[in-house]
């Protein structure tokens, strides 16, 4: 059963990253994949002994946001918001066009405001309830990511944040998609953002997922993930909404897939059967094959578990066919909810460009990863048809296709939910 | 909208536990709250005043005793929720799955909460400062993350389609109706289990009481309501019974005159959500039998919220405050207000009045909420 729905696409994108500020930047750092990772500043990490992280160094609130917004703001809306200028400004749309009830904001985030609860926590156990200040309690909230966009740019319609964990970008994206589908807006700001906290970054540690160094994904020697931070947003509009005002068209947003483990609160299925059901359903819901993708933005984590379940969608969805892949995170660090939204961009850079951007350190390919890893070096490729891969705790899993303009067929609803009935292993309830 | 079918739900609320506990709550004028166990309240007299707990939770009780220890109270009250609607709508029987070609792939959840890793953030926070952060539990962490909840609710309960977290404060299990909407419209599921979940935490009291809320007389609640959202033809195909169909929603924001306030009581943004959700439905304002709010004490946010409705529905209609009798619940409040609205459909007395009082039956019902921060959602439910 199908039913057609409106093109959605991509006119704007702003970014806050490790590697660069704004689109060209950002790209051009990717591409030549230069190092985001270095020592953290932010907090001392000594004791954990693990010190490396894709922080965004040098960001300024101020040089962004209005004197009220940054008292309003943690260092999390800041990035969301400045992300969320670049975008606005990068498409070009009107203030006007983008006031009033048909413009959503959709935003992910996996823990969004954390260095206010940081700080309220702080204060709270080292000086007891009456040292949270009011002011910034009413700071605290991931809710609060969206409710910033929505003040600056006029959004009266759907204010909502999506906190998917390390999936959120996908999340937020794939649902403001569907919200111009579903003829709710016309235009959404959305992506996601994420900042490095010392319980975060201290609880990837303690799960003993962290590199201590370099995150190499698909490595035979990976050792891990690297933590990250940034924000990335983009502006969505129905097809009518941007022919009407002659809007730059950098992607359209295909279809996207959504499924759940139900496995592990942590770690993927080994058999990564819903990874798998969310890939065939973005591609499917795109109204196109497998053959026709020429390139996947993985998830690439570094992790031992991620890589290998992500090496086995690719083998299930692709079969003998060695589609190019890339991890950005190899520059970037995992940017935790702000991940996949900013490599959402990156595949509309790549479609812009032809450009696969690399992963870097790369060195030793694991038998248990055969794939073809876009290794090092940016490579030059056909790029009409892009898919952006994402996990996250939860078991949640997020695939969203991109697409150049006019390269898709007209997009279907389908009644899918092709979860296959997971083999193998149980469900671990405790987390253990 | 196409209109949904509701086709159960599960309900743990500071009345009790399921929907059996909640009508007949409802049908006393005043009902008992027990001691507060949920969090150390010594150094804290007051706190049975202001805080109205699930009363006798024991999730051992639902879930057995095994793989507890690492989950948080969130998650246990989640999990329960959802167990309790998908018994309740018919879809599971005994703990499995019982329509065919309705299983764990078919059914997805999108619940919403505002506060949800507070517990976690703040216990495991607690061991950083005080000790070191390397000492933290590893177990814990994940409950640390919004999403956390969720995804236990999917392992436990074996749901496999979509699992979605929604976060818009007190409009989130409002929300998720809106948001489920768009994915049975889009052909993501065909069952998605929906509303929300806060429990309570000393945290999450000592806020309130910084914020000075409790002193204006809010309950402090918690709880959990999650309902079985259906297309109206796959529950009619099942045979399945229908407590109530969704027949529109609506959300708006509207932003502060000026920036210098965060906070906003929006009566503007309730008055877009209320049109807008009624135009959804197609009903005339004059339909509605009642407005079931998210009003939970005096001051500018319930000004605004009564307001707001007002204007689209006038005053004549009588308003609801579920809240005097459940407590605030933020990000399953507007849950709590559509468990109470389907009670009171389906025949309890209706009490806990902001405005007014029912005379005959109850037929078709605006559920309402409205956030701090400029944000407002309404969901317009009618008697199956």
């Amino acid at each position: 059963m199908s039913t057609p729905l409106p093109r959605v696409f991509i006119t704007g994108v702003g970014v806050v990253s490790p590697v660069g500020l704004g689109r060209v930047d950002f790209f051009r750092a990717l591409a030549e994949g230069k190092n985001g990772v270095a020592p953290i500043e932010s907090f001392d990490a000594t004791p954990l002994g693990r010190e490396m992280a894709g922080e965004v160094k040098g960001f300024r609130p101020q040089d962004h946001l209005s004197v009220a917004e940054v008292r309003h703001t943690g260092r999390c809306s800041a990035m969301t918001l400045a992300a969320a200028r670049m975008a606005v400004a990068d498409s070009g749309i009107s203030p006007e066009l983008l006031r009033g009830p048909r413009t959503a904001v959709v935003i992910g985030t996996t823990m969004g405001e954390a260095d206010v609860i940081a700080d309220l926590d702080h204060a709270w156990i080292k000086r007891g309830a009456s040292a949270m200040a009011r002011s910034v309690l009413v700071k605290y909230g991931s809710t609060l990511l969206s409710v910033h966009v929505a003040r600056a740019v006029g959004a009266q319609g759907m204010v909502l944040t999506l906190p998917g964990a390390c999936a959120a970008g996908n999340y937020a994206i794939g649902f403001a998609a569907d919200l111009i589908r579903a003829g709710k807006a016309d235009v959404v700001v959305t992506g996601a953002a994420e900042m490095i906290q010392e319980l975060q970054f201290s609880g990837f540690v303690r799960l003993a997922a962290m590199a201590p160094v370099r995150c190499q994904p698909f490595d035979l020697n990976r050792q891990g993930l690297i933590v990250g931070e940034g924000a990335g947003l983009v502006i969505l509009e129905s097809e009518a909404h941007a022919m009407k005002r002659g809007a730059r068209l950098d992607a359209e947003v295909g279809g996207y897939g959504l499924s759940c483990d139900g496995y592990h609160i942590t770690r993927p299925h080994p058999d990564a059967v819903g990874s798998i059901a969310a890939m065939r359903g973005a591609i499917e819901r795109s109204g196109i094959g497998p053959d026709d993708v020429d390139f996947v933005n993985a998830h690439g984590t570094g992790t031992r578990a991620n890589d290998a379940a992500e090496a086995k969608v690719m083998s299930d969805v692709f079969g003998a066919r060695r589609v190019p892949i890339s991890s950005v995170k190899s520059t970037l660090g995992h940017c935790m909810g702000a991940a996949s939204a900013l490599e959402a961009i990156a595949c509309v850079m790549t479609l812009e460009t032809g450009i696969y951007p690399p992963t870097v350190g790369y060195e030793t390919p694991d038998p248990e990863c055969d794939l073809d890893v876009v290794a090092n070096v940016a490579r030059k490729g056909k790029a009409d048809v892009l898919l952006n891969n994402s996990l996250a705790f939860g078991g949640y899993n997020s695939v969203v296709l991109f697409a150049r303009p006019g390269a898709l067929p007209v997009p279907v609803s389908i009644l899918t939910a092709s979860v296959g009935r997971l083999p193998g292993p149980q469900p671990s309830k405790s987390g253990a | 909208m196409t209109p949904r079918a509701i086709t159960g739900f599960g309900v743990l609320s500071a009345v009790g536990i399921g929907r059996e506990a909640l009508m007949a709550a409802l049908r006393q004028p005043a009902p008992k709250r027990g001691p507060v166990t949920a969090f150390d309240v010594t150094g804290y007299p007051d706190a049975a005043t202001h805080v109205a707990e699930v009363p006798d939770f024991d999730p051992t009780r639902f879930l057995g005793d095994k793989g507890l220890r690492s989950l948080d109270r969130q998650t246990k009250l989640l999990v329960v929720a959802a167990r309790l609607a998908l018994h309740d709508s018919g879809l599971k029987k005994d703990g499995a799955f019982v329509i065919p070609g309705i299983g764990p792939e078919q059914v997805g959840l999108c619940a919403s909460n505002a506060y949800g890793s507070l517990e976690a953030v703040v216990e495991l926070d607690r061991v950083a400062v005080l000790e070191e952060a390397r000492y933290i539990n590893p177990a814990k962490f994940p409950n640390t993350v919004a999403n956390s909840a969720s995804g236990y609710v999917s392992i436990w309960e074996d749901l496999r389609a979509l699992n979605v977290t929604v976060s818009d404060g007190n409009c989130g299990a409002l929300d998720t109706v809106t948001c489920a909407d768009v994915y049975l419209e889009t052909g993501r599921a065909p069952a998605i289990v929906v509303g929300g979940g806060e429990a309570l935490s000393e945290a999450l009291y000592v806020a309130s009481r910084r914020l000075g809320s409790l002193m204006e007389g809010t309950l402090l609640g918690e709880g959990a309501a999650l309902f079985v959202l259906e297309r109206v033809e796959s529950a009619k195909a099942r045979g399945a019974r229908v407590d109530a169909l969704v027949l529109g929603t609506g959300t708006a924001f509207e932003p502060p005159a000026n920036d210098g306030s965060l906070l906003h009581a929006s009566a503007t943004a309730m008055e877009s959500a209320v049109s807008s959700a009624l135009r959804d439905a197609g009903v005339a304002a004059s339909e509605v039998d009642l407005v079931v709010s998210g009003v939970s004490q005096s001051g500018v946010f319930a000004d605004a919220e009564l307001e707001g409705f007002t204007r689209v529905l006038g005053a004549g209609v009588p308003v609801a405050a579920p809240k005097q009798l459940l407590g605030e619940t933020f990000g399953a409040g507007g849950a709590m207000g559509m468990a109470t609205a389907i009670c009171w459909m389906d025949g309890a007395a209706c009490g806990a009045m902001a405005r007014g009082a029912v005379s005959g039956k109850v037929t078709t019902v605006v559920v309402t909420s409205l956030g701090y921060y400029g944000n407002a959602t309404a969901v317009v439910l009618r008697r199956a």
